[in-house]
């Protein structure tokens, strides 16, 4: 993937071949910039093929001298991408450098720009930061990256790689609430409001617009519950881009399903008080409390843990839960869950999180996304209160968890005396195949859903 | 009661005799003293044997104070006793054992190891144990006595200082207090001429017992080597006090004829001094008494002997404590209440319930 | 339910025990026929006789000692110092012989000694003092201070009950200050902490009249979710209290009106290095008072006293981190 030229003393970064059919790559986008200090296997930039996306570690330590490919752009196997010089030092300006007012002894370190991707202000710009100020967000601000201990013992706790959480507090230090956002929504930026505590549990969230980028080579993207909802996002004008590879995928998916199967909706309402406890409790979201639900109430009506595949109908013996994980604006996939009936509710948050953060670090493997046969989808933190969410072809049924909102309730109590109470509560919408099952039996199933988070 | 100031010099005074001890009260007063003397004793050369961790501080020469006094107190009254006073606690029911097994820092000793050599009061035979702080006691006695008063009993407090804790600020406090409200309590100022190294005339220009007259109630100075007369003025201060006519104070002269503790040579004490006290021994004094009055002392010498001989091998059998339970017992968390307890009232006057109480 | 001052609130504990104990008497300095400094035990003489509320000699150690000698003969006495300052000339009896007692030769100690404390006022540097960490560190002696009139009632009847020496800081700012429902009648309240407000982002540990700087502080901190750990005791310290609330925040600010060195909060501190290390998402801040003796003046004294602006800036800060 890389030629050494010791005459000039650079390296070349090329396009590599991800594969025997591959042919072309994609520039998604550059990590670095020209005059960059680059780390051996530092991520350079990030490629996107039809097989793969990935991100380009750098063959050599050095200087980024050059870039030869522009974002968007998809060249050939083997097209020089981009030179990095090696017989830069590190503090030393680049040649290319005019002036000496970057703070030598603070090279933009690797794992801070990889972290983010984000491309740092050229160095040339870069006023000296104020001795004992860093900057929020600059190179500067993490190139003496610490950790607090309570974000130590998370990052071990979940194998978190601290360098790639983009830190928003002091001097961009990482906090506790960039790990707990890291870990629930892969995201590489939290924001610095927190959302009504309700609503922040869900794994799924808004980022950044990064680049397009194609979709994992990997069958069966997940479904769109709020296509409404994406659609309506506004889009910077002003010209028209083509469809990402994710995108296209994920339209045609969900167009095929809609067409193939009889969609019906039938929603029930759950008091989640108790699923707040125990979610207080086994310090987790209320996702993996729910599934664990879902999971039970499927043993009862195994019907809908099934694939309807032409006149074939397979139930299954056990539950792969697809859960859906946003990737932002880019769409969304589906990490499948397997032998979720073995997991507990604390189990199932752990590899919950897990299959998010691959996701998010587009590391899923095909196997990953494979063979679910039941869906739960979670866009809850938007505030929407229903939704017909589109089923995942060739299950048939997916479960859409919504908002969590407090209502004034009517309880009875143990006497048989109502009263009105505030209640934390939610909708659980299931969009089913009637060409599987009836509507009685999915009602009947989502009580029996009901029935258990409401006793956790 | 008129306030007045009495003096008397030790041993001029045969009429301090007092006659409401019958011959069996005379032959306790002397068993206690010698009880005391030859727990002391033992426990030195246990001290001397390594067996008695930290310091030790003993009474010799002191014995007729607390024994004269405590023998004059009712089951129902309450004392706060100093570090030379070992007889009150043998009076009010202490066990040797228990005295021997508390300076060896023994589980079955007083406080259980909790604190060290005569730092201790038993609360169930109404003893509160002093602290290093002296005399704070004496508050606390005229608390105790306050309670009585304002409960209307009859009964008394009493507690004993020496002439070095007259300097404090807490002997003011409570002499004052106590003469303010005219409590119950008698207080025994334990002159033994030297407090450690300290002398009287370094201590005071005033000699304490003249005070008393000052805070509004009588200060007697009594011979504090003879137990009969220890146990007439405390009689007397105890029918005052259960009489509504408030505290006071004796001064009872006598001297320390040991070091202030084990480790003090006592080179600042001319010799002289000792040899002229020694001549006013209270033991001596008592034995002859009672030698005069036909009683077999030697029997006496032997009984109490015995009794240490056994309290040794019983203190030597107890365990010391478990470390692990060194922070225990900080708070106190039960239900019940737990307060001073009544201890033994031997004198014939309390026995036969003319005690007042 | 009724409203009450914190002040009222006190008084209400004391009358109420003593209508129902008579073991329960008030001493003090000017307590009976003045009705105390601040008027706390007002009326209490005409209801209760001279023998129940007693005016004392100007004698601190004499107060405690003799209240230590009435207690373990039966009484259970509520000594009050006239500010919690001359606490001081009554110190050797608190700490050598209430404090100790107990440990020494089982016998407990029931006294409730009330201290007057803080400053604000101008009252300089003898009328001034929150001298509770002295009592911290001298084993033996429970240290208590609420922050509300229903606490105050509350922990007050606790002290008088419990067996053992306890030390009452009642704050004098808030007296006539902080006003609430206090529930009629006898109940004790759990030396315990007490959480005075929830939150996710930060934990503010204080006590006694800064819960309610903490509190002012932390109202409306740039949309910040503060959460305010109101101590009540400080001996037993509740510790488990204090790391479940960090355990949730991370973040912790602790606030003493005391002189900071070895001030509670110093205390709490340590607790949580020892403990929660690995719960903490920044340094453990403290804001005190430095350590110097109250002034007078009032900008001297406003000074040196944490204010809601010096709460609110070290929030931020931590906040920020």
């Amino acid at each position: 993937m890389s030629s050494s030229n010791t005459e000039t003393a650079t390296v070349d970064i090329v396009m590599p071949q991800m594969g025997v059919s591959v042919s072309e790559g994609t520039i998604v986008g550059w990590r670095k910039q020209v005059g960059d200090w680059v780390e051996y296997e530092e991520p350079v930039c990030d490629i996107s093929t039809d097989k793969i996306d990935t991100e380009l570690p750098s063959p050599a330590a050095g200087r980024l001298a050059e870039i030869a490919v522009d974002v968007g752009t998809t060249v050939e196997v083997g097209t020089l991408l981009a030179r990095i010089a090696t017989d830069a030092r590190p503090g030393e300006p680049h040649a290319s450098e005019h002036d000496g007012e970057r703070e030598p002894s603070a090279p933009p370190t690797s794992e801070a720009a990889a972290a983010t991707g984000e491309t740092p202000a050229p160095s040339t710009d870069a006023p000296a930061p104020e001795p004992g100020v860093a900057a929020p967000d600059g190179d500067e601000g993490r190139a003496r990256r610490r950790y607090s201990p309570v974000v130590m013992r998370m990052a071990a706790e979940h194998d978190v790689d601290l360098a790639q959480i983009r830190g928003t507090g002091r001097g961009g230090r990482v906090r506790k609430q960039d790990v707990l956002a890291h870990l629930e929504h892969g995201a590489a930026a939290a924001p610095a409001a927190p959302d009504p505590p309700l609503h922040i549990e869900s794994p799924y969230r808004p980022e950044p617009a990064p680049a397009p980028r194609a979709a994992p080579d990997a069958p069966a993207p997940g479904p769109a519950p709020q296509p409404e909802a994406r659609v309506a996002t506004p889009v910077p004008t002003g010209h028209g881009e083509p469809l990402s590879r994710m995108r296209k995928s994920i339209g045609e998916h969900m167009k095929r399903s809609l067409e193939l199967a009889a969609h019906c909706t039938t929603m029930v309402e759950c008091d989640m008080s108790a699923a707040e406890r125990r979610r207080a409790l086994i310090g987790t979201t209320a996702l993996p409390i729910v599934a664990r639900c879902v999971v039970d109430a499927l043993r009862e009506f195994p019907a809908l843990n099934a694939w309807l595949e032409g006149d074939t109908f397979t139930q299954h013996d056990g539950v792969h839960l697809g859960i859906a994980v946003s990737l932002g604006e880019d769409g969304l996939i589906v990490p499948v869950v397997r032998d979720a009936q073995d997991l507990s509710d604390e189990g199932l948050g752990r590899r919950i999180r897990e299959l998010a953060q691959r996701a998010r670090g587009r590391a899923l493997t095909p196997d990953d996304v494979r063979g679910g046969t039941f869906t739960i989808t979670n866009p809850g933190q938007f505030g929407a209160v229903a939704a017909t969410p589109i089923i995942s072809q060739p299950q048939v049924a997916i479960l859409d968890l919504e908002a969590v909102v407090k209502r004034a309730v009517v309880i009875t109590d143990a006497d048989g005396n109502d009263a009105i109470a505030i209640r934390p509560m939610t909708m659980l919408c299931m969009s089913w195949d009637h060409r599987a099952i009836d509507g009685a039996y999915a009602a009947r199933f989502l009580t029996a859903v009901r029935r258990r988070v409401e006793s956790v | 009661m008129a306030m007045s100031t009495a003096r008397h010099e030790p041993g001029e005074n045969p009429s301090a005799v007092s006659e409401h001890l019958t011959l069996d009260d005379r032959v306790a007063l002397l068993k206690y003293m010698l009880l005391m003397r030859g727990i002391e004793e033992r426990a030195m050369n246990l001290y001397r044997q390594g067996r008695v961790p930290g310091s030790f501080y003993d009474g010799y020469g002191q014995e007729a104070v607390s024994a004269g006094a405590t023998f004059a107190m009712s089951a129902q009254d309450r004392l706060c006793v100093l570090h030379r006073d070992l007889a009150a606690h043998l009076i009010r029911g202490v066990t040797p054992a228990r005295i021997l097994g508390q300076y060896m820092g023994r589980e079955g000793g007083i406080t259980g190891g909790r604190d060290g050599n005569v730092h201790f009061g038993d609360h169930r035979v109404g003893c509160v144990g002093m602290v290093s702080m002296l005399p704070d006691m004496m508050l606390v006695a005229t608390g105790m006595a306050m309670a009585f008063k304002l409960r209307g009993e009859a009964r008394c407090a009493i507690t004993w200082f020496g002439d070095g804790s007259t300097s404090r600020g807490d002997f003011h406090e409570a002499m004052n207090w106590a003469g303010v409200q005219r409590l119950p309590v008698i207080f025994i100022l334990e002159n033994n001429q030297y407090a450690y190294s300290t002398p009287l005339h370094h201590q005071f220009a005033v000699d304490p017992v003249e005070r008393a007259q000052a805070y509004g109630f009588p200060g007697i100075s009594v011979d504090g080597n003879d137990a009969d007369a220890m146990f007439e003025a405390t009689r007397q201060a105890r029918e005052r006090a259960l009489a509504g006519e408030g505290p006071t104070l004796l001064e009872a002269v006598t001297m320390r004829m040991h070091g202030h503790a084990a480790h003090d040579d006592m080179k600042y004490v001319p010799t002289e001094q000792v040899e002229e006290w020694r001549k006013k021994d209270p033991i001596d004094r008592q034995e002859a008494r009672l030698r005069d009055l036909g009683v077999d002392t030697e029997a006496v010498r032997s009984a109490v002997r015995a009794t240490i001989d056994a309290a040794t091998e019983e203190a030597l059998a107890m365990p010391m404590p478990d470390p692990a339970t060194a922070t225990d017992r900080v708070f106190y968390e039960g239900e019940e209440d737990v307060l001073l307890g009544d201890g033994n009232a031997p004198w014939s006057g309390h026995a036969g319930g003319g005690g007042g109480a | 339910m009724a409203a009450m001052t914190y002040l009222q609130a006190i008084s209400d504990a004391m009358r109420q025990e003593m209508r129902q104990d008579e073991r329960v008497l008030v001493m003090g300095e000017d307590i009976g026929v003045f009705g105390g400094a601040f008027k706390v035990t007002d009326g209490f003489l005409d209801e209760f006789g001279p023998s129940r509320v007693m005016d004392t000699p100007l004698a601190e150690s004499g107060i405690i000692g003799s209240a230590i000698g009435a207690a373990v003969v039966g009484l259970r006495p509520i000594a009050e110092m006239q500010f919690a300052d001359v606490i001081t000339g009554g110190f050797d009896q608190h700490v050598s012989v209430a404090g100790k007692m107990y440990y020494r030769q089982g016998l407990p100690v029931n006294i409730t000694v009330r201290l007057p404390s803080g400053g604000g006022f101008s009252g300089g540097p003898f009328h001034s003092s929150n001298p509770e960490a002295w009592f911290m560190h001298a084993p033996g002696l429970k240290v208590v201070a609420p922050s509300t009139a229903e606490d105050a009632k509350g922990l007050l009847i606790g002290a008088v009950r419990d067996h053992n020496p306890v030390v009452f800081l009642e704050h004098k700012h808030l007296y006539r200050r902080v006003k609430g429902d206090v529930p009629e009648g006898l109940y004790t309240t759990p030396f315990r902490a007490r959480v005075a407000r929830e939150g996710t982002d930060m934990t503010i540990v204080t006590y006694g009249a800064m819960v309610h700087t903490a509190l002012e502080a932390t109202e409306d901190l740039d949309g910040a979710s503060v959460e305010v750990l109101d101590l009540r005791s400080l001996v037993p310290l509740d510790e488990e209290a204090i790391l479940a609330s960090v355990r949730k925040t991370s973040k912790v600010l602790v606030l003493d009106e005391a002189n900071q060195t070895c001030a509670a909060g110093a205390q709490v501190a340590a607790l949580i290095a020892d403990r929660a290390f690995e719960d903490l998402d920044g340094p453990v801040r403290r804001v005190a008072t430095p350590d110097v003796p109250i002034p007078f003046s009032p900008p001297l004294e406003q000074a040196v006293l944490p204010s809601v602006d010096r709460v609110k800036e070290a929030a931020r800060e931590l906040l920020e981190y």
